[in-house]
């Protein structure tokens, strides 16, 4: 039932006109990213190479684009999920889903995986441009590959912060300010407290840009699957006292 | 034998301003049951405990003999339910929506298809099955609302206005339809139209200020508006 639920929802996006929106816009912006980026870098290449320079087009090209594109999700994914619980709320689809024998669980999961699958067109496309360079230029491919890894988590887990965002209120304007507003908190928190803060774990920066630069660390990967698991709990846990099973 | 649907004293909402004060209702086999009320007497929130997408701050609602809030969401499938809104996607057509109707009520494949095909004729939905829902007039809406409910033949069908904002021949043409469908299960129908109960039930539970103020047989005869008209002292269970 979570495969049905996952393919609905994407079914779903898919027929609005935001998600085509918001595909247009990012493969926009990579696009003109990537190709100023590599601009800039074949300019240098010269120099880097009389000066034995170690830095590539991974780092001048491939790296600040992978930032660009989750700048780019944080942005999308809110306006992709805002409408996941609490659209069903405000038009009254709820009835639809409480009223199934579906369990608040499936539902959360269901969404979730849905809101990634809406992120994969713009995550892939993107990922086919950049590995494109590879016929051009020399790319560290394992790096490339844990860097494309850790972006198809990212967008896993921003499908289930944001699902649990959508499941805490009955309006889809209110759960995307709360979305962008929590996601922000997260993205700033690195620079508003030092690494000897409690609060620094949650910190989103030093748990993606590792991963982004090729280094798999097991305190991110903990971070993303904690916090995801815990989304996913506590969404389930909103759906079922909505439905009173608590 | 054990009632298909039971609610025994339930309530919900805060102990200081209950929206629905100690209801005991019973649905039997065949039974054809209308809520009848002024606007806020409860009827709405009285069918969602039913239909399990609330649960009760007292009390217990019971399908089938097991506690619906406690047994396994499977217990559901029995029950079909068609809220004041219709719960229609309105970017995706008639066959999308009632496809993913079936799919979250268990249907797969063969049998989803044929249960489609079945209340596409039945509801007279065939013409407009690759219209997008949100392009339907009311009426078709509301036939499609119906389908959404029916699709899995449940023991129980549960209705929230099903008449609302519909022109008399829209109207008419529901009624007709749910005369048909009320053959082959249960009924519980909330309204605040005389007519609907009269055609459609055979028997009325009174609510007033979210409480049962009034169960009675309803008879050719019958005279909803007195009942209606009693005050809540006066009135007793007479069925």
């Amino acid at each position: 039932m979570i495969g049905a639920i996952a393919l609905h929802e994407w079914r779903r996006l898919r027929a609005g006109m935001m998600f085509w929106l918001l595909l247009a816009f990012g493969q926009l912006i990579v696009a003109w990213l990537s190709f100023a980026q590599l601009e800039t870098f074949a300019g240098i290449a010269p120099q880097l190479k009389a000066g034995a320079s170690a830095l590539g087009a991974m780092d001048l090209v491939i790296t600040p684009t992978f930032n660009t594109l989750v700048l780019l999700l944080l942005l999308c994914a809110p306006l992709l999920a805002m409408g996941s619980l609490a659209g069903e709320v405000q038009s009254g689809r709820i009835a639809l889903w409480l009223s199934s024998p579906v369990s608040g669980t499936q539902i959360a999961i269901g969404k979730a995986l849905g809101l990634w699958l809406a992120t994969l067109p713009l995550l892939l496309s993107s990922l086919l441009t950049l590995a494109a360079l590879g016929l051009g230029v020399d790319l560290d491919w394992p790096r490339f590959a844990l860097a494309a890894a850790g972006l198809l988590l990212f967008g896993l887990w921003l499908g289930c912060i944001t699902l649990l965002l959508s499941s805490l209120f009955d309006h889809p304007a209110a759960a995307l300010a709360a979305s962008y507003g929590i996601l922000l908190f997260l993205w700033l928190l690195d620079s508003l407290s030092g690494p000897e803060a409690p609060w620094y774990w949650f910190a989103l920066l030093p748990h993606v840009k590792p991963w982004l630069a090729g280094l798999l660390r097991s305190q991110d990967i903990v971070f993303f699957v904690a916090t995801a698991g815990a989304s996913l709990l506590f969404g389930s846990y909103a759906l079922a006292r909505r439905r009173g099973d608590t | 034998m054990k009632p298909l649907l039971l609610a025994r004293q339930v309530s919900y909402g805060p102990a200081r301003n209950p929206r629905l004060t100690d209801i005991d209702l019973q649905l039997a086999a065949g039974d054809r049951l209308a809520l009848l009320g002024t606007n806020g007497a409860g009827k709405s929130t009285l069918l969602q405990l039913l239909a399990g997408i609330l649960g009760p701050t007292t009390g217990e609602v019971r399908v089938l003999g097991q506690r619906l809030d406690q047994a396994a969401p499977a217990l559901r499938r029995h029950i079909g339910f068609l809220p004041q809104r219709v719960p229609a996607y309105a970017e995706l057509n008639v066959v999308e929506n009632l496809r993913w109707a079936g799919q979250l009520r268990g249907l797969r494949r063969q049998a989803l298809d044929a249960a489609i095909e079945r209340v596409l004729l039945t509801l007279q939905l065939d013409k407009v099955r690759s219209r997008l829902a949100g392009r339907l007039s009311q009426g078709m809406l509301q036939r499609l609302g119906l389908a959404q409910a029916v699709l899995h033949e449940p023991d129980i069908l549960i209705l929230d206005e099903p008449t609302a904002g519909l022109d008399p021949l829209q109207t008419e043409q529901i009624r007709e339809l749910l005369g048909a469908l009320s053959s082959r299960c249960s009924l519980i129908l909330a309204t605040h139209l005389l007519d609907d109960v009269q055609r459609l039930c055979d028997r009325v539970i009174l609510l007033d200020g979210g409480r049962k103020r009034s169960e009675h047989a309803v008879t050719p005869d019958t005279d909803l508006l007195a009942h209606f008209r009693q005050p809540a002292s006066r009135t007793g269970a007479d069925a």
